[in-house]
């Protein structure tokens, strides 16, 4: 079981949604409401005067063998504009109930 | 943070929000008066000028025109009309009800002021009344006596009036009737012929015989006097030893030697008589803005005290007492909304089947409820019929946002969330629908207070109470219903058994989930399965629910649904106006009404007082320019036994003795009318107004309508406004006749009225009081043409001289009163309608119209309360257009949606074939309250269901399919919507059934508003899902698969060399 990570531009949240259902992954904790800058120059989205653009961002826990084909779609997403931005970020799920 | 979670985290300062509220409510309601209607200021202003000597038709023309002309374009002017009568023009002008009635006043005043130099010289200054309530009497007594009789004007008003007059806000005391004192120095007029006298100077030596005078001061040594002529009469037998005149013998004539001197009674013109015996009539008025109830109240307890110290044949009986009314319909009234909420809370019980639930919701009650006291107190207002209707209908309005709100929690509690949590999600998932299930009624409510015209005053007040007490009750429903079940309600119970295994504690344990819970389920369930039926069904369904609408029209079409304007109360009281032949004299009319009393008795057992007027009062003040009454004219109130006691209603006894009427030949015309007192409750009556210039074309004309209009079901009481030619004496003066004798006409004139009306010879004075004395010929000597032919007039050299000599006497007929209206002449032929609608008799009239010949120069207009039913009639309609649009308005922002509304508003044809068959049902007439029922309906039948298709909504955005979102939707809200419609419709129950006195006011209010309520919800269960599906079709579920239809990006390949799609 991993964690995948995904951070996204609100903009994307749709097409998020459609990306999970697409990929029949039904389980995810949204996080309506997030600040955060990229590493390499993505802008920051801060919610203020100066950066108004905000981020959303899920956590699905997958198995091991879905996780790739779930960034390579992010990857798409991101490809499709790479203003609005999506980033995703795996780790390892150590237990569960 | 949202109000309910405020609201859960600080009880204390929620509970004690409310505490104000209720402490402030129950203050205002302490400080709270009683009365029958809002106050309003009556719009009526009446303009009376005199010009002494002009006849109706010169008055006409030199006075009423101009002033009508000028008065015409007074601001808020609605109607002018006047009557031209010998001497007195007298214009009366309606104004405007929201008209500011000081402004008119003043600009009235202005108006006058420049057509007043254009006025005939003679002209008395145009005189201005304001009406106002104060005019209105508001306690009359009757006042019997025997052997106290002929002084009981000096009795009453020493101890009685005197009295009365300390209580706080009385205004006008007046006694009617009453035997006032005279001394009568009845001449003969042959010996005054015989001594050389005439009725001046034998006046002229009893006045000069009648005085005291002070002379000045004597000084005697040291003392200094007052010197003092004392001649006055002390009691009236000295008047008989006055020496009038000395003959040519030298021998003294004395005034008892040619005249009788009676110490008596004045003259009878005035005939006042209770059930037939000899008694006055005490008029009780209050001041302006006094309430009537204390006034009166205070009254009746002073005359209970006043009573004992009078002699004991003295009796008071109480013809009419207003606040006897006020005080029934308002008791009534309170027990309609004390029955509507045991209702309500009964309602409640029966769905929630849980104490504290039932507690929490009926605690909104009392606090919105209270809070409308709070306004009428802040407003000025008052508890009465309007207020407290209002009151009525918002009981079981007030308890919907806390049902539905309650409901929700419990649902959530069932789900095992604690009380804390289910309260703030239960809340937070209604609020939205509360808040525009509020705004809806909001919708409907508010636009009342807009209404212009008399509705407008009278339904203001309501607007405003159903809005306040709606808005306050939303704010309990998100306050503190959520924080009471926060704190009251219980979590599931749960327990681990002896397993170590969790287990429910039964929720089939109770009583009450056995047996109503269990039928309650079994409802939702067939609801469930009908609901499934009908989306399968839909065409069947629709056309199935059109065919019922239009078959409930059918009652309509056949002209079943009559029209009235205002319900007709049987208050126990009938006013009867009698006319006699004309010409008839007092006594004979006085023998005919003691007859007729005696008749009216029998032929109603029911009836307790018959107080009687006969003929009229010739001293007559300005009240009598308002009544039109004469010596052959009989005026009764009767009053029957309460409404409780007896078994025929007023309407039955009124046809009864209607019917004996008929066959009475002395009497020529009659109304006996079961309207009394002001305001709501008057006669609703056709008025047919006969618009034309030439007298004797409309007289025709009126005569012939009213002689068809006699054949014509149900019509009575037909009268013609244009009172006949009177029968008039008149002198025609020879002038040079006149001149030849040094006499001028004025100069004759005046020594006829000393003969036949007399001379007021001085005072007779007694223990303060001062009587006239008045000289006059004997009887006998004035009563034939001869007889006036042969009084003598004494001419300025001193000789006598016959009447007869100077001109002739004729008969002939006086000139009828001019009567115009919107400044044409006219002649009103009034018809009241019993059993017959207000709105079928004016067709009947209309079509009895072109059956006859109209003369030229002759214009038609079907108006009194018909006309004003026409307007209110129109008012509503538009008013009706304004709420559909509020309401669509409201719902559309609610739902986001055009469609949506459209949906819910599909139930408001239903409601109306609702009350169409709940009127057809009770054969009750849709009067102005029952159309106003109507109209409200609409915000009430809606709101219902708003709950259902907001759930729907939200079944459909969780993703159930359709159909089945539409039938699970259905079994789950069948309770509130059912909650909630049996709710409002049980709270107008009461007032549907009551019998109160004053209840033909509210009853259709009730009548309708459950009619409507009961038929649309049952269709709009089954209609408004059945359309939702229909247009649902393209819904949102489609709307998310096209915006995802476009979503292009997971075709991209894995890698791609370009950096963009």
């Amino acid at each position: 079981m991993k964690a995948v990570f995904i951070v996204f531009n609100q903009a994307n949240t749709e097409r998020i949604e459609y990306l999970l259902d697409e990929l029949k992954i039904n389980g995810f904790t949204f996080f309506e409401q997030v600040q955060g800058r990229g590493t390499n120059g993505g802008e920051p989205r801060r919610g203020t005067h100066v950066w108004p653009e905000m981020n959303s961002a899920v956590i699905t826990v997958v198995d091991d063998d879905a996780v790739d084909n779930l960034l390579r779609t992010v990857r798409k997403l991101d490809r499709r504009n790479l203003d609005v931005g999506v980033r995703a970020f795996v780790w390892n799920i150590e237990q569960t109930i | 943070m949202s109000i309910y979670k405020t609201a859960i985290n600080k009880p204390i300062t929620t509970l004690l929000i409310f505490v104000a509220v209720i402490v402030l409510g129950v203050f205002s309601l302490s400080r709270l008066p009683i009365d029958q209607f809002p106050e309003m200021e009556v719009p009526y202003v009446a303009v009376m000028t005199t010009y002494a000597g002009a006849n109706g038709s010169e008055i006409e023309t030199n006075v009423t025109k101009l002033l009508e002309n000028a008065l015409n374009s007074i601001d808020g002017l609605k109607e002018i009309s006047s009557t031209s009568k010998d001497n007195v023009s007298l214009i009366n002008l309606e104004l405007e009800w929201e008209a500011n009635i000081d402004e008119s006043v003043n600009d009235l005043r202005s108006a006058i002021d420049m057509v007043y130099d254009n006025l005939p010289e003679g002209c008395s200054r145009p005189l201005i009344f304001k009406f106002n309530t104060a005019m209105m009497p508001i306690i009359q007594y009757a006042i019997t006596a025997k052997e106290s009789y002929p002084g009981l004007k000096k009795l009453l008003e020493e101890n009685v009036i005197n009295v009365l007059n300390r209580v706080e806000g009385i205004g006008n005391l007046s006694l009617s009737g009453a035997p006032e004192r005279y001394v009568y120095i009845d001449l003969d007029q042959n010996k005054l012929d015989a001594y050389n006298l005439s009725v001046e100077s034998v006046g002229q030596s009893v006045t000069g015989n009648n005085l005291n005078l002070a002379s000045g001061t004597v000084k005697m040594g040291k003392e200094q006097y007052q010197l003092r002529v004392q001649g006055e009469f002390v009691e009236s037998a000295e008047i008989n030893n006055i020496v009038v005149s000395t003959d040519a013998t030298g021998k003294q004539v004395f005034l008892r030697d040619i005249a009788l001197v009676r110490d008596t009674i004045k003259d009878l013109s005035l005939d006042e008589k209770v059930n037939g015996a000899d008694g006055v009539r005490l008029v009780v008025m209050k001041q302006t803005g006094a309430n009537t109830v204390q006034v009166a109240s205070q009254v009746r307890k002073m005359v209970e005290e006043i009573q004992p110290t009078l002699p004991p044949d003295v009796q008071f009986d109480v013809i009419y007492d207003s606040s006897d009314n006020i005080q029934n319909s308002i008791n009534g009234l309170q027990e309609t909304i004390l029955y509507a909420l045991l209702f309500v809370v009964l309602v409640v019980l029966l769905f929630l089947g849980k104490w504290r639930s039932t507690i929490i919701v009926a605690i909104s009650i009392p606090i919105s409820l209270v809070s409308s006291f709070i306004y009428l107190y802040f407003v000025d207002s008052s508890l009465n019929i309007i207020s407290m209707s209002a009151l009525t209908l918002a009981i079981g309005m007030v308890v919907d946002d806390a049902i539905v709100v309650l409901e929700n929690i419990n649902k959530h509690i069932e789900r095992g969330s604690r009380p804390r949590e289910a309260a703030i999600y239960g809340t937070n998932e209604v609020w939205v629908s509360i808040i525009a299930s509020t705004l809806v009624i909001v919708a409907v409510f508010l636009p009342l207070t807009m209404l212009g015209g008399q509705m407008g005053i009278m339904f203001k007040e309501l607007g405003w109470i159903v809005t306040i007490t709606i808005g306050v009750s939303a704010m309990v429903a998100i306050s503190i219903t959520p924080m009471l079940s926060s704190k009251l309600l219980k979590t599931k119970p749960i327990r681990v058994n002896a397993d170590g295994q969790l287990e429910e504690s039964s929720s089939r344990r109770s009583w009450y989930e056995n047996s109503v819970g269990k039928w309650l389920d079994k409802l939702d369930a067939w609801y469930a399965s009908i609901l499934r039926y009908s989306l399968t069904h839909k065409k069947i369904m629709i056309t199935g629910v059109v065919v019922v609408f239009i078959a409930s029209l059918v009652p309509v079409i056949m002209g079943k649904i009559g029209m009235d304007f205002m319900p007709e109360q049987d208050n126990g009281r009938l006013s009867i106006n009698i006319e006699l032949q004309r010409g008839t004299r007092v006594e004979e009319s006085m023998r005919i009404a003691r007859q007729l009393e005696l008749k009216v008795a029998q032929i109603a057992p029911e009836v307790e007082l018959i107080s009687t007027t006969t003929g009229t009062n010739d001293d007559s003040g300005i009240s009598a320019l308002f009544t039109s009454s004469s010596n052959n004219k009989i005026a009764m109130t009767v009053r029957t036994s309460a409404k409780q006691k007896r078994e025929r209603s007023i309407f039955v006894i009124a046809e009864e003795i209607r019917k004996y009427f008929d066959k009475v030949p002395e009497i020529i015309n009659y109304q006996v009318s079961t309207a009394g007192g002001f305001g709501g409750g008057g006669s609703s009556t056709v008025d047919v107004e006969i618009y034309g210039y030439d007298f004797n074309t409309t007289n025709a004309f009126a005569e012939d309508l009213k002689q068809r209009l006699k054949d014509i079901d149900g019509a009575r009481n037909i009268t013609v406004s244009r009172e006949e030619d009177r029968a008039e004496l008149q002198i025609n003066f020879d002038k040079e006749k006149l001149a030849l004798h040094g006499l001028s006409e004025a100069v004759a004139g005046a020594y006829v009225r000393n003969r036949i009306n007399g001379m007021v010879a001085g005072f007779l004075r007694e223990d303060g009081e001062e009587y006239n004395i008045v000289a006059r010929l004997k009887e006998e000597y004035r009563n034939s043409i001869s007889d006036i032919e042969n009084m003598t007039l004494m001419t300025p050299v001193g000789s006598k001289i016959k009447l007869k000599e100077l001109g002739t006497v004729q008969e002939y007929w006086g000139p009828p009163n001019i009567e115009h209206k919107r400044r044409q002449r006219i002649v009103t032929v009034q018809v009241t309608p019993v059993g017959v609608s207000l709105g079928d008799m004016a067709t009947t009239i209309r079509a009895e119209f072109a059956k006859m010949e109209i003369p030229q120069g002759i214009l038609l207009n079907v108006g009194g309360s018909y006309e004003d039913m026409q307007e209110s009639t129109s008012d509503l309609f538009s008013l009706l257009i304004l709420i559909l649009l509020l309401v669509y308005i409201v719902m559309a922002s609610q739902f986001e949606s055009f469609m949506k509304p459209l949906l819910l508003m599909s139930s408001v044809p239903f409601a109306f074939s609702g009350v169409i068959l709940a009127l057809f049902i009770t054969g009750i007439n849709l009067d102005m309250i029952g159309m106003l029922g109507a109209v409200l309906l609409v915000g009430i039948v809606v709101k219902n269901g708003i709950v259902l298709v907001d759930y729907i909504n939200l079944m459909r955005d969780r993703g159930y399919e359709l159909n089945e979102a539409i039938a699970l939707s259905g079994q789950s809200r069948l309770r509130p919507v059912l909650m909630t419609s049996l709710t409002t419709l049980l709270g107008m129950v009461p007032m549907a059934l009551s019998t109160a006195e004053g209840s033909e006011m509210w009853q259709p209010l009730g009548v309708v508003v459950i009619g409507g309520l009961l038929f649309s919800t049952v269709i709009t269960l089954v209609i408004v899902p059945v359309l939702y599906a229909i247009v649902s079709r393209h819904g949102e579920r489609d709307k998310i698969q096209k915006q995802r239809k476009e979503y292009i990006f997971m075709q991209l390949a894995d890698e791609d060399i370009h950096t963009k799609n």
